[in-house]
């Protein structure tokens, strides 16, 4: 084998460790967290991060070909589908959860939100001046 | 030689991590949580066909890994689509029990 073909091994293998790396990342999160919510949180990490690194890496081995660019188009499509997806679980989860705020706050109108955050905004406020003083 | 033991590799690892997300789905106490692992399990098959699109050197499992993500995309938005119908259709029914068959389904707005 000639210095490119090393290269070539080389870069492929390490992205395609870096890929599986994510995915396991992806499973520990998904039994490390307690609820759903955050559980996506994890999962949607694997969907687009760990299956483009994954295909780049056999993209490499496979050379520049048509095989090539349709592994590219399913990257593509997942970056779409996979925030819809998600989005749609969400609101699954939210519309049959009926003790949903034992788990986390909801907010039933933006004001509140946007009120509450600009407390918490002038709270850290004080505290740093407070700090430098 | 090297690269078909590289893509064994690979399917084992995955292999491995497809029944953890097993487990999870079997475990999970909310509808939800097994419909976010069933779609984690489709994304580490769709990394499985293209490997053995490598390794065996067939271009036309691409195409089938492509269809294979069309339609896991589609079944989780058509299944949480569902379960959020059956769910509004049983909250219907307790909430008025001497109503008929008919009325509370979603109106199916995503």
């Amino acid at each position: 084998m000639g210095v490119f073909d090393w290269v070539r091994l080389i870069a492929g293998c390490a992205f395609l460790i870096c890929g599986l790396v994510i995915f396991f990342t992806e499973i520990f999160g998904v039994f490390h967290f307690r609820y759903v919510l955050n559980r996506m949180h994890a999962t949607a990490m694997g969907d687009t991060l760990g299956i483009a690194s994954c295909m780049i890496g056999l993209i490499i081995f496979s050379g520049f070909n048509f095989t090539s660019l349709k592994l590219l188009l399913i990257v593509i499509f997942l970056w779409f589908a996979s925030p819809v997806s998600s989005h749609v679980l969400a609101r699954l989860e939210v519309a049959t959860n009926e003790n949903l705020t034992s788990h986390c706050k909801v907010y039933t109108d933006l004001e509140t939100l946007e009120a509450e955050l600009e407390e918490e905004k002038k709270e850290e406020e004080n505290e740093m001046g407070g700090e430098e003083l | 030689m090297l690269y078909h033991y590289i893509y064994i590799t690979i399917l084992l690892i995955l292999a491995v991590m497809l029944f953890a997300c097993l487990a999870r789905a079997i475990k999970g106490p909310r509808i939800a949580d097994r419909l976010v692992s069933v779609n984690m399990m489709g994304t580490m098959v769709m990394v499985m066909i293209a490997v053995l699109a490598l390794m065996l050197d067939e271009g036309y499992l691409i195409d089938v890994c492509l269809v294979y993500a069309m339609i896991s995309f589609l079944s989780v938005v058509v299944l949480s689509k569902v379960y959020i119908g059956i769910y509004e259709e049983k909250r219907f029914k307790s909430e008025n029990p001497d109503a008929g068959d008919e009325g509370g389904m979603s109106d199916g707005s995503i």
